[in-house]
């Protein structure tokens, strides 16, 4: 909302830069900003003196422009010149934007010393629809910088929804006389003697439901002369970024800034059947606008001449009865709509106008009454009008403060610090919350019917407190709580895994947990869609981290970087009665893990590397009984299953083309993995008790075995280990050897045997037994040839 | 002794030679020459071939060939790994400039780590973590924290729907309610996570991010508590220097209501990091605390926005979009 600071000044004494203003404002819980100033240079006030068409183009002019001293010749595009306008003025070498220097022309035969700007050449904002039409105070020849700054005497203020009283001049300007210590000089239009009602004889309102409209003011001012509003009113609502419509609406947004309360002005003649209603619309009923939109209702709160809604209650009046140059007589409605009823009616309309935004958040149910006073009086004022005698009030439903009690006790616990009584009582009157009675550690108190949001004991000392201000509280360092048994942390375990996964050479990703339908529902799964997507590739959870993940990898190396290794912890998202979150650690690889360098050659991700990195990952958290089985899976053109013990924990392989071709990811060779973490965090050993160390050697051995071509290494490791478990601690293939001379499909595979006893030094003759009985089995168990 | 015969004995020899070679360049040199020299082993069995009758002879000339050609690979190999452990050894003639082997290492995302740092800031004086859903029923996320429906709060959160009464939370405050309705006081929590806003996507708004929340209750507890504990958070995250101020704002489920601003010297103005304030009575009254006997804080912080400011990164959207070149940098 933009505050106007000259028209503050009308309640309020202001001693501060516009900046200052700002900071106190916001310090008060308003947060304000002063504009920002442009700095130009080279551009001046200037007049235009003559504006003719340009002898030689049609859509051009030809003016003169003075600076105060000298006279230009100017060529001019704008539609808008027009003698005797101040404009702004950019003389030969002014500077527009960063480096744009006016220098003289020649256009069309005509020479051109200087441009006229709009706003969008000063770069003050887009509209660029003619050149900019200064005040016709401005002095001509003052520096262009010099003047807007005289132009820049407002604020914004960005209001929290709690703060109606503040959508006003007069509010704001209450906050600064709380905090400045001063009177705010504003008084309310006065009452007048109501006593002959003429009125009530030619107009009855009817309200349906008192809730939805707990009081309607209605009155009727006749004769009026509708026309330009006066010269100082026009100022006032510019400065706080109102155009001046004529005077009969613009005195209705007058009320509405200064004093916060909205009002409606209708032609009275355009509801002929002297009537005004107010009731929830009928599905399907009409009504058009004064923005000249049609209305399709469907249970907006109406008001209607009796009949037919003639406008939507605290949102917008229609275009039917509005006020037009001919309007004779007026009727002008103040009325307080239940914040709720109006929210819902703007809601479903998609409207949000000034008298809704106020009515939304909870208008002052006495200032509909202050309102209809005052804008009686501005229509005898300023549109020659007379009124006629009474006012019609419906207040069917009176709306009262709450009394609270304010207690020492709260005050002191909640603030922690030390607010006098005197600071308290002050603070209280001067936000005209009335201290009914004034006791020794307690005040019982009624706040204004202009503060909706006091309700409770709390509120109040929101008020003491932001007053004293927030900052003047002094900061406690010393809390005295309690030792609780610490709970451990369930995430702690995440760190530690993307501190491992970085430590193997990955690169942690956060991903959207939003994606488009095809790819949540990709591996047939179900998932989670949003009722109000913001766009339907954002329109459903995901159900798997691995298209992000890929989409990502594909991003970096389009970008560059080949050599890839990603992974994201995240979560993983499945409808149900109740919703799962599941946590998933997934990770992509592609290209080499190692380079190519003077040492060695480059070494490229395979499904091993993919072993290997899985391995040291669950090696590091001490989870150990890992293993892998194939896995066929439209994910992988080969992939394996990861289990712990006998639980399938994951999965991992090299991803299969047809799935990134769904993805329409143009990429080969990426290998990839997931598990799902909330069920190994609970297999993992946080703490390890301590395992001595064996100080007895251990025996290396390799043995070789030639076995058919089909058999599996993994499968003849497991054979080993159970053959022979005692002393025997490590089994690793370490050379596989193909060659004619072996036979036809036969390979010879080495095998590395580490054997160590925790008890003693092993004997010679202990091993070569050992060896003996796996040589014996495996040569039976697999058709095996022991080489020599 | 046949060829075959002869080549399987001069295998087996290389063989044990191979295990136990030397390391020493010139014995390397002179077992080298055992089999490949003029008068080696190798020569012997191609002089051997004279004995043979013709039509034997190509045949075994070329096991020969084949057998020579392995053992050399084999050799060459052996004695390259040994001859530079040797060099190593003796540091002769080595060429420090080159590059050491091309090992990559991996990165943290700078929202995990500054997750991390936030919490162990907080742990550090007492508070413990919990988490929470992300996908919430509309009473834990709004009406429980003292924001009814049709409720202009509502306007401050733009929500994603799943159901009409089912939504993606929109803050982590929904921990709160959790944490009270299973939990009798006092407790004191910090909540990270991730939260959703159905908002245009752009430099300075992303459809989520991730806040983390931090909540006391107790008997006793004030405003200058909680501006203590978010001193003593700011000036541990941004520095000692850091200037700060509280500002009076308003949530529905705190009063009285503040935000923090630290104080940016290189865009030269304010910066809103947070917003706190007293534990609304209601929210204790909606999970069965009684408001006159217990007092409580809370605050809540964005993730994204901590490290924006800490790091001066000016477009949320690069946290999202995991480019290398910009994730390399932490």
């Amino acid at each position: 909302m933009r505050v106007s600071i000259p028209w503050l000044k009308k309640f309020v004494n202001i001693k501060q830069t516009t900046e200052e203003l700002a900071d106190m404002l916001s310090m008060l819980g308003l947060e304000a900003e002063a504009p920002e100033s442009t700095s130009f240079t080279g551009i001046v006030v200037g007049k235009v003196i003559t504006a003719e068409k340009h002898p030689n183009a049609d859509r051009l002019k030809l003016c003169t422009v003075s600076d105060g001293q000298n006279e230009f010749q100017v060529v001019c595009g704008a539609t808008n010149v027009a003698t005797n306008q101040r404009v702004p003025f950019a003389k030969i070498g002014a500077v527009l934007g960063d480096d744009f220097i006016i220098k003289k022309a020649k256009i069309r035969g005509e020479r051109s010393f200087g441009m006229i700007c709009s706003e969008k050449e000063l770069g003050l904002s887009e509209e660029h629809e003619g050149i900019m039409i200064l005040d016709d105070n401005a002095k001509i020849g003052t520096d262009f910088e010099e003047y807007l700054k005289s132009n820049l005497e407002y604020l914004e203020i960005d209001l929290t929804p709690n703060r109606p009283d503040c959508m006003s001049h007069v509010g704001v300007a209450r906050e600064i006389a709380v905090k400045t210590g001063q009177k705010l000089d504003f008084k309310n239009a006065k009452n007048r003697n109501v006593k002959k009602n003429e009125v009530s004889e030619l107009l009855s309102i009817k309200i349906e439901d008192k809730n939805d409209c707990p009081r309607y003011i209605a009155g009727l001012v006749k004769n009026i002369s509708v026309g330009p509003s006066p010269k100082w009113l026009q100022d006032l609502l510019a400065s706080s970024g109102q155009r001046s419509i004529n005077n009969i609406v613009d005195i209705s947004n007058y009320v509405l800034l200064e004093m916060g309360h909205p009002t409606h002005i209708f032609d009275f003649d355009k509801v002929p059947s002297n009537t005004i209603g107010i009731r929830k619309a009928k599905k399907g009923e009409c009504v058009t606008t004064l923005d000249d939109e049609k209305r399709t209702l469907t249970n907006q709160l109406v008001i209607t001449d009796g009949k037919n809604p003639i406008g939507i209650a605290g949102i917008m009046g229609g275009l039917d009865s509005a006020v037009t140059d001919k309007t004779l007589t007026v009727l002008i409605e103040s009325a307080y709509f239940n914040p709720i009823t109006i929210r819902r009616s703007a809601k479903s309309l998609g409207m949000s106008t000034e008298a809704s935004k106020r009515f939304e958040r909870g208008a002052d149910p006495q200032g509909a009454e202050h309102a209809y006073w005052r804008v009686v009086g501005l229509l005898e004022e300023l549109a020659g009008g007379e009124w006629i005698p009474g006012i019609i009030d419906e207040y069917p439903k009176k709306i009262s403060q709450n009394t609270i009690t304010l207690t020492r006790e709260k005050i002191n616990i909640l603030s922690g610090c030390d607010l006098s009584d005197t600071f308290v009582k002050d603070t209280l009157s001067h936000l005209e919350i009335d201290i009914k009675k004034d006791g020794k550690y307690n005040w019982t108190c009624i706040p204004p019917s202009f503060r909706p949001d006091l309700e409770r004991e709390v509120d109040l000392i929101e008020e003491c407190c932001r007053v004293y201000g927030y900052d003047e509280i002094s900061s406690s360092f010393h809390y005295g709580g309690l030792y609780d048994l610490a709970e451990v942390d369930s995430e702690d375990v995440l760190s530690s895994i993307a501190k491992t996964m970085s430590g193997l050479g990955f690169r942690q990703c956060y991903l959207n947990s939003l994606t488009d339908e095809k790819t949540s529902n990709l591996l047939g799964a179900h998932s989670v869609a949003m009722q109000n997507p913001l766009s339907s590739s954002m329109s459903h959870l995901r159900t798997s981290l691995f298209p992000g993940l890929l989409e990502t990898l594909n991003y970096n190396i389009r970008n560059g970087t080949s050599n890839v290794n990603l992974f994201e912890i995240g979560k993983e998202y499945r409808p149900g009665k109740m919703y799962d979150e599941v946590v998933h650690l997934t990770g992509v690889m592609h290209g080499e893990w190692l380079s190519k360098s003077v040492h060695n050659d480059d070494q490229h991700h395979s499904i091993y590397s993919l072993k290997g990195i899985i391995n040291a990952l669950f090696n590091r958290l001490n989870v150990n009984n890992i293993s892998f089985s194939t896995l066929d899976d439209d994910l992988y053109e080969y992939g394996l299953s990861i289990k712990f013990g006998k639980t399938i924990i994951g999965h991992c392989g090299k991803m299969s083309q047809s799935f990134l071709k769904i993805l329409n990811l143009d990429i080969d060779d990426v290998y990839g993995f997931d598990i799902e973490l909330d069920s190994i965090t609970s297999a993992m050993k946080i703490i390890t008790n301590y395992e001595s160390i064996v100080h007895y050697p251990k025996v290396d051995r390799d043995i070789n075995f030639v076995l058919e071509d089909e058999i599996h290494s993994g499968d003849v490791v497991n054979a080993i280990m159970k053959a022979c478990s005692e002393y025997l601690i490590a089994v690793q293939p370490v050379n596989i050897y193909q060659h004619e001379s072996l036979g036809d499909n036969k390979k010879s595979v080495t095998f590395h045997l580490e054997f160590q006893s925790v008890v003693k030094t092993l004997e010679e003759a202990e091993i070569n037994s050992a060896m003996n009985d796996i040589t014996a089995i495996i040569t039976k168990q697999f058709d095996a040839k022991l080489r020599d | 002794m046949t060829i075959n015969e002869s080549i399987e004995s001069v295998r087996k020899s290389f063989r044990t030679d191979l295990d136990s070679f030397p390391s020493d360049p010139k014995e390397i040199d002179s077992l080298r020459s055992v089999y490949f020299g003029r008068k080696g082993l190798i020569a012997g069995l191609y002089i051997s071939l004279a004995d043979l009758p013709n039509n034997e002879k190509p045949e075994a000339g070329q096991s020969i060939n084949n057998f020579k050609k392995k053992l050399q690979t084999d050799f060459d190999a052996k004695a390259s790994t040994v001859i530079d452990v040797a060099s190593t050894t003796h540091n002769q003639s080595f060429d420090l400039s080159l590059p050491g082997f091309p090992i990559t290492n991996g990165s943290i995302h700078p929202l995990q780590q500054t997750l991390d740092e936030i919490k162990s800031i907080f742990k550090s004086v007492g508070f413990k973590v919990a988490y929470g859903p992300e996908i919430e029923d509309d009473y834990h996320n709004f009406e429980a924290l003292n924001i009814p429906k049709h409720h202009p709060a509502r306007d401050m959160q733009d929500t994603f729907f799943v159901k009409d009464n089912i939504v993606l939370r929109t803050h982590t405050s929904n921990v709160q309610i959790h944490l009270m309705e299973e939990r009798e006081p006092p407790l004191r929590y910090i909540v990270p996570g991730r939260v959703y806003r159905n908002e245009s996507v752009s430099y300075k708004s992303y459809c989520l991010f991730h806040q983390i929340e931090g909540l006391f209750v107790d008997k006793n507890v004030s405003m200058a508590d909680l501006k203590g504990i978010l001193e003593y958070f700011v000036k541990q995250f941004f520095g000692e220097s850091t200037v700060m101020r509280f500002r009076p704002s308003f949530f529905p489920f705190t009063e009285p209501s503040a935000e923090v601003d630290i104080w940016d010297k290189k865009r030269g103005k304010w910066m809103e990091i947070l917003g706190c304030g007293m534990i609304d009575p209601n929210v204790f009254e909606n999970v069965g605390y009684d408001s006159s006997i217990w007092h409580g804080y809370a605050f809540g912080m964005g993730i994204e926005r901590m490290t924006m400011l800490k790091y001066g990164i000016d477009d949320i959207r690069l946290f999202y979009q995991n480019d290398i070149r910009f994730l390399e940098q932490f």
